[in-house]
């Protein structure tokens, strides 16, 4: 991988439906100064940004990371934006990794952030897909995402049960997230009655729409030597598949398991379920979830609904999958991979609060983008190696 | 029949996305734009400095945090730079007390217009309503013969900020096909017809039709016709509703593999009771295009109206 790349600081906004009083740009920036303010660091130490934002068609403004510039006191820095959709906020990571990496930069800001409740979301996501062949249909991803669940029902038993679960667990554990603004426990029952909005997806299997930024600090070996318990990166992949690929599995993800099997092996995982401490998953849906434990090896395939029914991934559990809540508890699509990072990160520097997994030292992050076309997945620790 | 393109023309398809947004404003852009409803020009004044910024903004002291305070900034300046388009001059104007420049346009008469003229604030005189953005109620400057220079002062009694602002983009492309897509969605029109790609190291063959096989990254070359039945693979029943939607839930929305095909098509299916659609699909229920009845048809996949399940259980259509 190059050079050591260490993570020194993270912030997060406290995350709504709307935020009506700030701008796209106050939000970034709310996100950057907490960052800087947990790495105890000024943008005078940056000499890089990187701005990682969903599609522009979300919010209305074409090239925000001009915009963003005077913001973030950034002139004369490096700014570069990264968007990948929903895994944006991990791409915009990788970048700013691949930079200390390679020995040009040795503090990186990277900000994610998304201000989804200016547009509309769905239309938005429509103009995802190809516009001769695809656009026509699209319902989101919830159209495509539903379908895909459905297919894996039958074989590897992700029962409607299983994802209710998941939300369960996941709304549970945004109680305890400073950073979330879904607070409402649910049952399994409450789910299972919830209304069908693409079948077998259910309303609560949803997560909520968000305004919301994330931001890290991301720093070489030397440069993060007087920094407190810096995380350390030990692995970060993000990958690619075929747009309309041939026989392509419905039932596994092959970018997702293309990137992790690429960070296990730079990060020496040979057994995830038991040498990572804390998991974090960026699922849109409770059915992505069940599909991510089997994609990340933490059980086989067809295992994931025995996973959840075990109470392996509760935030007590031997495997705790989103004790942040995931994105059931806030869902900036721009910057939910980076919060995904962020959360694994203060895991494993000891800094989680309320939802902070005992003694944790080995996080495990996965992010999504596209609709499952693009997986990223990151190692991160608290000793260098 | 023949096919109906000509193709020395260039394929073109038209396509318009008509987005709606609520824009959040900020504190500064908010206090500028309700401000000008009262004929008032507002600034931003970094309170260490004196430094006057036009229109505000929330952040001048980027990460720092810095104190500001609003300003009525005079109606009065100059032009610092200026440019002639079809639609009038537009203009980087200099508000006396201010230490930036603020884009307008310049109105009236400005065949003399010269850098350094002095111009004062025309403000719109109608409703605000009749506006596209409040931004208008500020109508441009024009040329003033006054040379009083006026001074910036403390703002009293700010109006409430403009919060959110509604807006809109609509926004027309013309996407070109290209030879396989120009070819496929010509077949479809002309001829009822599914064609997709075949790969000559894989074999499989590819749908849409495309240039090249994504696996083994060789030329496809060879058209193939396609059948138009099929197998789900996938399918959910869509009941969510959202803007830009077009079709009219409930509906089904299925991957489908065409009969000798490697790839997905995403469609509807129809044709039975949708209201059983849980009972009566499955993964692997067998599905037939239903094609609309009109000759020639659009050249798009709507040509096709949906597909209709082959082979329902008893209970079905
Ligand atoms: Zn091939």
């Amino acid at each position: 991988m190059g050079r050591s790349v260490a993570v020194v600081g993270c912030g997060q906004t406290n995350h709504s439906r709307r935020r009506t009083d700030v701008t796209q740009v106050g939000l970034a920036r709310e996100a950057a100064q907490r960052a800087l303010a947990d790495a105890d660091l000024t943008m005078e130490d940056i000499d890089s940004v990187i701005i990682a934002t969903g599609p522009v068609l979300f919010a209305a403004v074409n090239q925000p990371d001009k915009w963003i510039v005077d913001a973030l006191g950034a002139q004369g820095k490096p700014v570069v934006r990264v968007t990948s959709g929903g895994g944006t906020g991990l791409a915009g990571a990788l970048a700013g990794v691949n930079q200390i990496a390679a020995g040009t930069h040795e503090r990186v800001l990277v900000v994610a952030y998304d201000k989804l409740s200016e547009g509309a979301l769905q239309y938005s996501i429509s103009t995802l897909y190809d516009p001769f062949w695809g656009r026509e249909f699209a319902v989101g991803i919830m159209g495509f995402s539903a379908s895909y669940w459905r297919s894996r029902i039958k074989p590897l038993g992700h029962t409607e049960e299983a994802a209710a679960m998941v939300a369960v667990k996941n709304r549970k554990n945004a109680m305890l997230n400073p950073y979330a603004h879904v607070k409402k426990e649910v049952s399994v029952d409450d789910v299972m009655n919830s209304r069908y909005l693409c079948s077998p997806i259910k309303l609560l299997d949803v997560p909520p729409i968000s305004d919301g930024a994330c931001a890290v600090v991301l720093s070489s070996e030397s440069a993060a030597k007087n920094s407190p318990d810096p995380a350390w990166i030990r692995g970060m992949a993000y990958m690619a598949e075929a747009e309309n690929a041939i026989r392509r599995s419905m039932r596994q993800s092959e970018p997702l398991t293309l990137a992790a099997a690429k960070v296990y092996k730079q990060a020496g995982i040979t057994n995830p379920r038991r040498q990572c401490d804390v998991v974090e998953v960026q699922e849109p849906y409770t059915c992505f979830e069940l599909s991510y434990y089997e994609g990340l090896g933490l059980t086989r395939e067809g295992g994931a609904a025995e996973l959840i029914a075990s109470g392996a991934t509760q935030i007590d559990g031997d495997i705790p999958v989103n004790p942040s809540g995931g994105c059931a508890g806030a869902n900036p699509i721009g910057a939910a991979a980076l919060i995904r990072l962020a959360e694994v990160v203060q895991q494993v520097r000891g800094r989680a609060g309320d939802h902070q997994i005992p003694g944790a030292k080995v996080g495990l992050c996965q992010a999504g983008g596209g609709w499952a076309n693009l997986r990223g997945v990151s190692v991160v620790s608290a000793q260098k190696n | 029949m023949g096919l109906l393109v000509d193709y020395d023309e260039p394929q073109m398809m038209a396509a318009t996305l008509t987005m709606p947004y609520t824009l959040t404003t900020g504190p500064a852009a908010g206090t500028f734009l309700a401000e000008l409803a009262n004929n008032r020009i507002v600034g931003t004044r970094i309170v260490s400095t004196g430094r006057v910024i036009v229109p505000p903004e929330d952040y001048p002291g980027g990460m720092s945090d810095v104190e500001t305070e609003f300003v009525e900034v005079p109606q009065t300046g100059a032009v610092t730079t200026f440019t002639r388009t079809v639609n009038g001059v537009v203009a980087l104007i200099r508000l006396d007390g201010a230490d930036t420049d603020l884009l307008h346009r310049v109105v009236g008469d400005t065949a003399g217009l010269a850098a350094g003229d002095r111009v004062a604030a025309s403000w719109h005189t109608g409703s605000v309503d009749e506006l596209a953005s409040p931004f208008l109620q500020l109508a441009g400057f024009a040329a003033t013969a006054d040379g009083t220079t006026g001074e910036v002062t403390p703002l009293s009694g700010p109006a409430e900020a403009i919060a959110e602002l509604p807006y809109s983009m609509k926004l027309d492309y013309e996407h070109s096909y290209g030879p396989y897509y120009g070819r496929m969605f010509d077949e479809l029109a002309s001829a009822r017809r599914i064609v997709g790609s075949k790969c000559p190291k894989c074999l499989n063959v590819l749908v849409p039709a495309r240039g090249n096989c994504d696996a083994c990254f060789v030329p496809t070359g060879q058209l193939m016709d396609v059948a138009d039945t099929g197998t789900i693979l996938g399918f959910s029943v869509i009941h969510l509703e959202f803007l830009g939607q077009k079709r009219k839930p409930p509906y089904v929305y299925a991957e489908i593999n065409l009969d000798g095909t490697a790839t997905r098509l995403i469609h509807n299916v129809g044709g039975f009771d949708i209201t059983k659609a849980e009972e009566l699909l499955d993964i692997g229920s067998r599905v037939r295009a239903v094609w609309k009845d009109v000759s020639p048809g659009s050249g798009t996949l709507d040509d096709i109206e949906y597909f209709e399940p082959i082979d329902l259980p008893s209970s079905g259509a």
